[in-house]
């Protein structure tokens, strides 16, 4: 079985947030729900400062201390490894929005906020109600576009090549910067980018292993 | 408000558990908590109206605002799927047994039918619940200020502190000088231990990550100063203190009660700088 993991080359990355945007679109999320977001930081001191880019997302861990917690058994662990959510299961306790060490999931706790506030739902917020309804009261929280992913495979893609099969945000990186495909695969692109690259997870501190790597070479 | 370059960019509080409705998860662990302890000191007593008490506490209260708390409260029942890595999972379970049992008890006790097999384990469950919430807290590695072993421990000190606290009033209402000696013994006790423990706990998280320091300055110089030095230690600690050192044999009844008040307006103080200032690690390894 796979391993779906991503590389993100920080060397690459703009910071130009068309991964954030992207995601949003294609899930088509509420205002103040981000399943990907972009920390901008800098680093060193006048003269030689360094502005770091790190575009984060939910890092699919290993060994998922969100899963873990759960008390529901609503966070899930794929056998691809993709950690999802049981809407239908959720609490709303929010014990796993506070074990992530990586804060990668948020409490969805208002269905009715609209980006034009007093002038109803636009079409799209409609649309977005009846392809990926969320649940008011629930913990949501990026999905590596699992939908895409199961949609592609069934389709004979193959995640990280074909863009019907690859997260959203790997296809919006207009910089190249993203790459998507199977950690336990040696052959794949990312595999050998973590290999041979130098690739480096975040927090590794916490032991969770996350399945997004980034590499600055 | 967080700017955008500062998430996770340097040390984040965590909000979920403290702001908005998460007041009532901070008000929830007290009171289930405060409730256990009171009836774990009421068993030893074989105080039924400290044990009803602390029963009414944990149940009504606690329990209830810990309902209110969840954003599917309906779907509590599915709370208890995970023991084997879930400490809320683990806690609810604890909450609702010693609830059945505890409640089973009372009634027998009221009728004067005792059950020593059923008031163990009641005493185990009651201690389980007191120490579960510091568990659920300290297994939380990526907020340093909870995730140490010290946690639970001060917490079932508070816990235990507090429940005798009420223990001791019902005592003292009861007028029953044998049962007020020996509940102030108690309280003398959890008193100096509750100190020693969460001095210890400050002082050894201040030597650890970005995170940990953050949060120790922001309790004692930042923005909890003023909840930690007055409502925490002049009168959390230090009027108990110097009720401690006056005996409550000559302390009139009212200021016995108004004694007991602050001990539990500290405990409550300390859980809310606990939650309130509970910080991330930064995420981005080199920051400025």
């Amino acid at each position: 079985m796979a391993r779906w993991g991503m590389v993100i080359n920080l060397n690459k990355c703009i910071g130009c947030y068309g991964c954030m945007v992207a995601c949003k679109q294609e899930h088509y999320l509420p205002p103040k729900i981000f399943w990907g977001r972009v920390l901008v930081s800098e680093a060193g001191k006048f003269p030689s400062v360094k502005k770091l880019i790190y575009p984060v997302l939910c890092n699919h861990c290993k060994d998922a201390a969100c899963v873990n917690v759960c008390p529901t058994g609503a966070s899930i662990k794929r056998e691809d490894g993709i950690v999802i959510i049981d809407y239908d299961k959720c609490v709303g306790c929010r014990y796993c929005v506070m074990a992530c060490p990586y804060q990668q999931r948020t409490f969805y706790g208002d269905d009715s906020t609209q980006y034009f506030p007093g002038q109803g739902f636009t079409e799209w917020e409609m649309i977005g109600k009846e392809l990926f309804p969320l649940q008011e009261g629930t913990v949501v929280k990026c999905t590596f576009c699992a939908e895409r992913i199961d949609a592609g495979i069934k389709r004979g893609l193959k995640p990280g090549v074909d863009r019907n099969a690859t997260p959203a945000c790997v296809n919006a990186c207009p910089a190249k910067a993203r790459y998507f495909g199977d950690l336990d695969d040696p052959e794949s692109e990312i595999a050998r980018l973590v290999s041979e690259r130098k690739a480096f997870q975040l927090g590794p501190e916490f032991g969770t292993n996350p399945s997004v790597y980034y590499i600055i070479r | 408000m967080v700017k955008a370059y500062d998430w996770m960019v340097k040390c984040t509080p965590q909000t979920e558990w403290i702001e908005h409705k998460g007041i009532l998860l901070w008000l929830a662990f007290f009171f289930i908590e405060l409730g256990a302890g009171a009836y774990f000191v009421g068993s030893f007593f074989n105080s039924l109206p400290a044990k009803g008490i602390g029963w009414l506490l944990c149940g009504l209260l606690g329990g209830g605002l810990h309902f209110l708390y969840l954003g599917r409260p309906f779907r509590f029942y599915r709370m208890v799927v995970r023991p084997q890595t879930s400490w809320i999972s683990r806690g609810m379970i604890f909450v609702s047994l010693f609830l059945l049992l505890g409640f089973i008890n009372i009634v027998l006790g009221f009728f004067s039918i005792t059950s020593s097999i059923l008031s163990v384990l009641t005493i185990v469950l009651s201690f389980l619940v007191v120490i579960y919430g510091g568990f659920a807290m300290c297994c939380i590695n990526g907020i340093p200020l909870w995730n140490t072993a010290l946690l639970p421990i001060i917490y079932v000190a508070s816990g235990l502190w507090g429940g005798a606290g009420i223990t001791l009033g019902v005592a003292v209402a009861k007028g029953s000088a044998q049962m007020l000696t020996g509940v102030e013994e108690w309280v003398h006790l959890l008193l100096i231990s509750f100190i020693i423990l969460l001095f210890t706990y400050l002082i050894s998280i201040n030597y650890g990550t970005i995170a940990a320091k953050t949060s120790i300055s922001e309790i004692i110089k930042g923005k909890g100063w003023y909840i930690f030095w007055i409502v925490v230690v002049i009168i959390g600690i230090g009027i108990p203190v110097i009720a401690m050192m006056t005996g409550s044999r000559s302390t009139p009844a009212a200021i016995l009660y108004l004694t007991l008040l602050c001990e539990l307006l500290g405990d409550l103080g300390m859980r809310y700088l606990i939650l309130k200032y509970g910080f991330y690690n930064p995420l981005i390894p080199k920051t400025t």
